[in-house]
């Protein structure tokens, strides 16, 4: 089947008065058909009146050659000549009638068509109010879920919560710690530099304690978990939803709220404020480095400062801050989640979606928060 | 069988993590022959195909396709391998972020010299090729199981590959669909001489399309029946083999 003739070139044209004569010759497939569509292309306006193609040198000819015969259809009908193809070998009559080349393609295109600027605003508008509605029905389902866990707390999937405990904090250990750690440092170096010119030394303990118990250690602990678990949440959930093991779920009689969100939720309620305390310590621990290297300060001195700046409260509503941003992360990671439709790149949009919604709800309510305890406690 | 062989396996020997799933496979594919694999659920008859295109690496043996040592590390070698054959997988494939015409459409944008209104055309030729002429715009999430992998078939066509690996074709097809490949199948092969690879359970497509196939047994590790599948129907010396064939449960002996 494959004897190598010369097959370049592949068409041969010859315009004699009145005829076109087209004859085509050899392999016509992947590799020869552009060349040959190319040369169709470039033939001269004034056409005759008559094309004749004759086909009986082709070999083998595979669907991407049938496009040739289709173009010199088209030809011919576009300049109203007459079009006769002779000496079609067997094979390429059985293709021909197999593709039903008869009917050209209908291409309209490989890409989805762009709809006009009013209707893309109209269904982006409708999409907000959908997922309005969507995000309302969720915290609606995951609070009923929440709640009747007070009266039936056997439901929970305690297995499950503790493994997400261990996700969410034991395994955040590590990066929390540095990062704190350095946080701190940083802090009461360039406090230090600030301070030391009113001999103000000794504030460096109270900065940095008041500064991370009350905003910074939580936050910074959101942010991390936001990035390392309402990410994982949203992926997990949206992948799931993506091979069916959402319908799988619901049909064999699961709340998802109950088997998938609840113990996300509870999990990160519980360890999450462990977390922001932790960080708290390594980021006093921080300074405390800063401060006796650098400051002349003494331990005792340090952390007696420190223990005298903060209040009980101040841990007390740091902690509270925590869970709170907790419950935000992992309620949007799992929404976010549930949004999934369709494959890869929808996962992909959710994840990053999660952890940027997260962070800016994060923020947004830490703001709220300071207002009212502005007001509340002046 | 005088054909040469495209694709030889000699001792291949495949599995994971220290399991083996097979062990010392020979065999060789022909040039244009459709060569079924087969075998119980969960024998390798899917990782089997993962090693004949190169995914998995053997854990001892050999292959050569098309004459080449096929060996993934050899980047030039790999890619001239994978100029010529074509795969479809299990569940499709298909890339969720692109329409069915743009999925077709890759291949042929990056591997020939086609340009613009010519590969819309050829992509809705191969559409058209199975079944679905009009579902240019659609995303694979829009699609049935049968559909995607109708698809998934018309992508792996996309450049006419010499050979095609075609993993579970026809599971999830009706039976007019199913014949509708069977029949695309012996097309191919006939005009173009494309070799084909499957793997599949379908009886009544294996008697139709199938020219050689090995079945392979999970208990033994190994080959236990090699050549016509009518042949092997009605005197196979394996009982598996028979039962296969015959549609017997294992239970009723």
């Amino acid at each position: 089947m494959k004897n190598d003739q010369d097959m370049s070139p592949s068409l041969s044209i010859n315009a004699a008065p009145g005829t076109l004569s087209l004859s085509l010759r050899g392999e016509l497939d992947l590799r020869t058909t552009p060349e040959v569509l190319e040369r169709l292309a470039s033939i001269g306006e004034p056409l005759p009146k008559a094309i004749r193609a004759d086909l009986s040198g082709i070999t083998r000819m595979d669907d991407c050659g049938a496009l040739v015969i289709l173009r010199i259809r088209e030809l011919a009908r576009a300049h109203g000549c007459e079009l006769e193809l002779t000496g079609i070998p067997d094979h390429v009559r059985d293709l021909l009638s197999f593709l039903r080349l008869d009917t050209p393609p209908r291409s309209s295109g490989v890409k989805r068509p762009k709809s006009g600027i009013m209707t893309r605003f109209g269904a982006k508008t409708m999409n907000v109010v959908d997922q309005a509605v969507s995000h309302v029905s969720f915290v609606g389902e995951v609070c009923v879920t929440l709640a009747s866990l007070l009266r039936h707390p056997g439901r929970l999937r305690l297995g499950d919560t503790v493994q997400y405990m261990q996700r969410v904090g034991v395994d955040a250990l590590p990066i929390v710690g540095l990062i704190s750690f350095l946080l701190g440092l940083i802090m009461a170096f360039m406090s230090a530099v600030q301070l030391q010119q009113f001999g103000a030394n000794i504030y460096v303990a109270s900065l940095v304690a008041l500064a991370m118990v009350r905003e910074l250690g939580p936050i910074m602990t959101a942010i991390l978990v936001a990035g390392r678990s309402g990410s994982a949440f949203a992926a997990e959930i949206g992948t799931m939803k993506v091979s069916e093991e959402v319908d799988a779920l619901i049909t064999m009689g699961f709340k998802p709220a109950m088997f998938l969100v609840a113990p996300k939720i509870i999990a990160s309620v519980l360890v999450v404020p462990l977390l922001a305390m932790y960080s708290n310590l390594f980021a006093i621990a921080g300074g405390l480095l800063i401060g006796v290297t650098t400051l002349d300060l003494t331990v005792n001195a340090y952390m007696a400062q420190t223990m005298s700046t903060l209040s009980i409260f101040d841990v007390n509503w740091g902690l509270f801050k925590s869970a709170i941003f907790a419950v935000l992360i992992a309620t949007v990671g799992c929404f976010k989640g549930y949004q999934v439709r369709g494959g890869a790149a929808s996962v992909g949009q959710a994840t990053t979606s999660a952890v940027v919604t997260g962070i800016f709800l994060v923020i947004l309510v830490d703001s709220i928060l300071a207002v009212i305890l502005r007001y509340w406690r002046p | 069988m005088t054909d040469k062989a495209v694709i030889s396996a000699r001792g291949l020997t495949m599995g994971f993590g220290g399991q083996t799933l097979m062990e010392g496979l020979n065999f060789d594919i022909h040039s244009g022959e459709i060569f079924i694999i087969l075998g119980g659920s969960g024998c390798g008859k899917s990782t089997l195909l993962k090693h004949l295109v190169g995914l998995y690496k053997p854990m001892a043996g050999k292959i050569t396709v098309a004459g080449m040592p096929l060996d993934p590390d050899d980047e030039n070698g790999f890619k001239r391998i994978l100029a010529r054959i074509g795969v479809m997988y299990q569940g499709g494939a298909l890339f969720s972020s692109m329409t069915l015409g743009e999925n077709v459409a890759l291949p042929i944008t990056e591997y020939s010299k086609l340009k613009g209104r010519a590969v819309e055309e050829l992509v809705s030729l191969k559409l058209r090729q199975v079944g679905l002429e009009g579902f240019e715009h659609h995303l694979p999430e829009e699609l049935s199981g049968g559909m995607k992998k109708r698809a998934a078939i018309a992508r792996a066509l996309a450049l006419n590959p010499e050979i095609l690996f075609l993993d579970e074709p026809s599971a999830g097809l009706d039976p007019v669909s199913s014949a509708e490949l069977d029949a695309l199948i012996l097309r191919l092969n006939r005009t173009l001489g494309t070799t084909f690879v499957v793997v599949t359970h379908e009886l009544s497509s294996i008697f139709t399309i199938a020219q050689r196939i090995i079945m392979l047994d999970k208990k033994t590790k190994s080959i236990i029946a090699e050549g016509d599948p009518r042949q092997l129907r009605d005197a196979g010396e394996h009982p598996f083999v028979r039962q296969f064939f015959n549609r017997q449960p294992e239970m009723e002996k």
